[in-house]
């Protein structure tokens, strides 16, 4: 268990860096388009959650550097890029880093009009989108592991990216608006929210309970799917796939159960209703992810550990 | 394209004594974990049903590997530092220089010839004795052998001395990376595709 530990913080940080940072753009579009909010607005709600999404991929990438057995080539792992798609995940990686510090960097100084940070935030989650793919490349691409040689490897990445970045978003608006409250009280205030604050946040959080819901069924799907086709494969094939079973894989399955369906019911029982004190959708949110988070990590160590190949 | 060298392995010599392996090990002063040439013993078995009686019907052979410098070498492809390339005369080898120790070759690789060595924190691999060969010597493995079942050379000469059989269980299909190797099987040999067998000292390889 956790034999690949750095390929595991890496991918599973990465993943969750682009799926938040596709779902704010959501929120961000939607709360414009459909909730009549303005840029400046949402801004407030959404910019302490994407420098979030800064400190992971950060942190994410430097765990990567611990795979390697000589860090000082690293700049060499870019020489492959019309080839490897080890390259290519790197080159993607540093893009999507710099894209989305540069665009940090401007909604926090507030540089460049509005519309131009929307192209380059566009821009910014493209990339993503190329770095999930890349990163599903590099296990997919591989004929001689058949646990990892599948459509699943592409599918399930995506869905650990949407999954992990929908409930990371929703826990990082509820613990804005919990720390915002709690300033308040410090400053001998009563802590309150704006309603249409509030209002927006809870439509995300429907939006990414309903989302967390719909992946959730796709995962339980896939796995299914991707044992029946081990089963049918050779013996590395049949041996990979004794990976995924035991007390851990079961605790992973209800983690990642628990966590999106039960508490994504929750969630949009909650933000249903107008309650005033925001706290136990912050609780629920934040549970939420962590429950989530914990089985993905465990699906992910499994991952690396079904690396069984063909031949000798 | 200069010549292109590979191994050849007669397996119905092979009596699975390991020279070559420990050949190759102390030729390379390779740490302890690091095999440049593995020795795998493969075997399986049925039962024979006769009337009431049932009697164990078993088969054991022996394959030897190290590198086959394949056509397709997808250990260079997916190389992300290019540290993992072919040479004009197809040996494929690894530059230190170059090597970040990723390790993505290893996963890539059906035979196990790239071999991780800690010590260096980069990538090892069979490069075909290429300094013995400067000398005019034949490589460690081949020389070593008491049986005479192992040979190198030209691969183009290796087939019209032997054949071209490598689809040879516990190997992969010969399709996936096209390697430099004949091999003479062994009566009790199961082709690819068709293997009931196993290795069975899966540690040791
Ligand atoms: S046997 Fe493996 S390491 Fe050697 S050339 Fe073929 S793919 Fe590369
Ligand atoms: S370990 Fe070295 S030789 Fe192997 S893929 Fe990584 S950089 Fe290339």
């Amino acid at each position: 268990m956790f034999t690949d530990l750095s390929m595991t913080i890496f991918s599973i940080f990465a993943q969750m860096s682009v799926g938040a940072f596709i779902v704010l753009g959501v929120v961000q579009v939607l709360a414009r388009t459909r909730g009549g909010r303005s840029a400046e607005e949402i801004d407030r709600l959404t910019d302490p959650a994407t420098y979030a999404v800064g400190v992971t991929l950060v942190l994410g990438l430097a765990a990567s550097i611990f795979h390697l057995g000589t860090p000082m080539n690293a700049i060499n792992v870019l020489r492959h890029v019309d080839s490897s798609w080890l390259s290519r995940e790197i080159a993607f990686g540093l893009g999507f880093a710099g894209l989305g510090f540069a665009f940090a960097a401007m909604q926090y100084f507030k540089w460049g009009s509005a519309q131009l940070r929307q192209v380059l935030a566009g821009l910014t989650a493209l990339v993503g989108v190329g770095l999930v793919a890349s990163m599903a490349m590099i296990y997919a691409s591989l004929d001689a592991v058949p646990a990892w040689n599948t459509w699943v490897t592409p599918v399930q990445f995506a869905v650990t990216t949407l999954l992990l970045g929908s409930l990371a978003v929703g826990a990082a608006f509820m613990g804005t608006v919990m720390w915002r409250r709690r300033q308040m009280e410090q400053a001998g205030e009563e802590p309150a929210t704006d309603e249409r604050d509030l209002a927006t946040i809870t439509a995300s959080l429907k939006g990414i309970a309903l989302a967390s819901i719909v992946l959730l069924g796709a995962a339980f799907v896939i796995i299914p799917l991707h044992l029946n086709e081990l089963s049918q494969g050779g013996a590395a094939a049949v041996a990979s796939a004794e990976v995924f079973s035991g007390a851990m894989f079961a605790l992973r399955l209800a983690l990642v159960f628990l966590g999106a369906g039960l508490l994504g019911f929750f969630v949009y029982r909650f933000a249903s209703r107008t309650e005033v004190n925001p706290q136990p959708l912050a609780v629920v949110a934040t549970v939420a992810f962590g429950l989530v988070f914990v089985g993905e990590f465990i699906g992910r160590s499994m991952f690396y550990e079904s690396m069984t190949r063909i031949g000798m | 394209m200069a010549v292109k060298l590979g191994f050849y392995f007669d397996q119905t010599l092979c009596t699975g004594c390991k020279a070559c392996q420990i050949a190759c090990k102390d030729k390379h002063d390779l740490p302890l974990g690091v095999n440049w040439r593995r020795v795998a013993e493969y075997g399986g078995g049925t039962w024979q049903i006769t009337g009431d009686t049932f009697a164990p019907n078993i088969f054991a052979n022996y394959m030897t590997m190290a590198c086959n410098h394949c056509d397709d070498a997808v250990c260079a492809d997916v190389c992300p530092t290019t540290a993992m390339h072919q040479r004009e005369d197809g040996v494929v080898a690894v530059d230190d220089d170059l090597c970040v120790g990723c390790r993505y070759c290893e996963w890539a690789c059906p035979y196990s010839a790239p071999q991780y060595n800690a010590e260096t924190g980069r990538m090892s691999k069979c490069d075909l004795c290429t300094d013995f060969r400067g000398e005019g010597l034949d490589p460690a493995c081949v020389a070593a052998c008491p049986s005479r079942a192992l040979d190198w050379g030209p691969i183009d000469e290796l087939r019209e001395k032997y054949g071209d059989v490598a689809a040879i269980a516990p190997l992969p299909d010969p399709s996936v990376t096209q390697p430099n190797l004949v091999i003479t099987p062994h009566r009790s040999a199961e082709p690819v595709g068709a293997a009931t067998g196993a290795i069975n000292n899966p540690r040791e390889v």
